[in-house]
């Protein structure tokens, strides 16, 4: 013969267990239906809290096809690498902003610009810069060229710029451009000149 | 020792991305050796340059997806067949690279361009984005050299460069005659800087916000009617070459 307590205490474990079943059923649909936001969602840029500089950025137009300088203020920094991932971050700003002249995709951010004496920049975006930028020859140069002035109008010297995703080497943008090579900064000066003047 | 591996290998690897390139060479190109009991040819005017035209993009690559149904690889191939039809009426020799939806790396596309030696390569793209034709000569990387003999690959258009930019104002003035929108510009394009022979590209934009403009026959037919009539007025600089 069972003892009672020992039966009451055995249903009582067994409609515990169940309520937890349930319970956790229902905790894993609620995260299945509530996407988790991506960490690389929005593009956030730290209050200028420090000092500040004016800056000029190449900003790309989609309906003119044309590039405008602006000026704009970032924080300023002593540091020349850090310098150039402001200003990158300062153009980037005008893109992924609502009202957009030339809309990247959700997601596309600067990972990191290196300087590398004499006059070398190297650029690192990350992947969905590229997968989810426009495709068109127009559309890519006009990314581009924007990056490339927009550093050799604030950082004298640089000569050369590469452009990498996620760290590694890329055919193209995002099916045009051509990413494979070295830019030479003056040819890409006198080609910003020429989409700032149409 | 000048001959390392990896140069051996490399130019192993051109000859093998050349062969489909001589192949459609030797398909083109006019018999050298006449046949017997013919008659001494007469001076005749000279034949009319080639122009390649390349419709980008193809295959697996479909290019910009312009809209659902009609992605940029199948505009291409349909503008680019239009204008050989367009160039044949003015008396212009033209040929098609792709002429199916077959995939075409770019380093293959550039080897067949450079072995068949045409006096224009001019590839074709589409966009939904601007307004219009926009034309492109290439813009070459940075610090690359060509050593002794052999034209570095990256830098190869150096020596028709300037020839392609003539062509290119002498399009871009007769198309501006036109009133269509268009522009000139310079790209950072392959294969553009990986060929010997002048060589530019298009780009086809919708005059209208209305993308499926492109798939119209009546838009493709504007566009190159005026291309073809701009390609006739190059005609000289063709035939000088380089």
């Amino acid at each position: 013969m069972i003892p009672r307590h020992l039966i009451a205490a055995t249903a009582l474990l067994l409609a515990l267990a169940i309520a937890m079943g349930i319970y956790v059923a229902k905790l894993r649909r609620r995260e299945a239906i509530t996407p988790i936001p991506s960490r690389d969602e929005q593009h956030v840029t730290p209050p200028a809290s420090g000092r500040t500089e004016q800056v000029t950025v190449w900003v790309a137009r989609d309906d003119s096809g044309t590039l405008i300088p602006q000026s704009i203020v970032v924080p300023s920094s002593p540091e020349k690498q850090q310098r150039a991932e402001e200003l990158l971050r300062g153009l980037l700003d005008f893109y992924v902003s609502k009202n957009s002249p030339h809309p990247l995709g959700a997601g596309a951010e600067i990972h990191d610009v290196y300087l590398v004496d004499p006059g070398l920049a190297v650029i690192d975006l990350n992947a969905a810069f590229a997968d989810e930028h426009a495709s068109g020859v127009l559309a890519e140069e006009l990314t581009v060229v924007s990056m490339i002035q927009t550093l050799a109008a604030n950082i004298p010297g640089l000569t050369r710029v590469k452009i990498l995703v996620d760290g590694k080497d890329r055919d193209t943008l995002a099916g045009h451009v051509d990413l494979s090579s070295f830019y030479d900064v003056s040819q890409v000066s006198q080609l910003a000149r020429q989409l700032s003047a149409q | 020792m000048p001959w390392n591996k990896s140069g051996i290998t490399r130019l192993a690897v051109l000859l093998l991305l050349s062969l489909p390139a001589l192949l459609i060479h030797s398909q083109t190109a006019p018999s050298s050796s006449p046949a017997p009991n013919q008659t001494p040819p007469q001076p005749a005017s000279p034949s009319p340059p080639l122009i390649l035209i390349d419709p980008a993009h193809g295959g697996a690559d479909s290019g910009a997806a312009l809209n659902a149904a009609f992605p940029e690889k199948d505009v291409t191939l349909v503008l680019a067949r239009r204008l050989r039809q367009d160039l044949a009426s003015h008396g212009m020799s033209a040929q098609l690279l792709r002429n199916g939806d077959n995939t075409l790396p770019l380093d293959q596309r550039a080897a067949m361009v450079n072995a068949s030696h045409p006096a224009l390569y001019l590839v074709i793209h589409a966009t939904s984005q601007g307004s219009g034709i926009r034309l492109y000569s290439a813009m070459l990387p940075s610090g690359q050299s060509s050593r002794g003999p052999f034209l570095d690959w990256q830098t190869a258009q150096t020596s028709a460069l300037a020839h392609s930019r003539s062509i290119q104002a002498q399009i871009t003035t007769t198309l501006q005659k036109t009133g269509f929108p268009m522009r000139s510009l310079v790209a950072p394009l392959r294969p553009l800087n990986n060929l010997i022979v002048p060589a530019i590209a298009i780009e086809v934009a919708p005059t209208s916000a209305d993308v499926s403009q492109l798939a119209s026959s009546d838009y493709q037919e504007t566009v190159c009617g005026d291309l073809a009539n701009a390609f006739a007025a190059t005609l000289p600089l063709l035939r000088t070459g380089p």
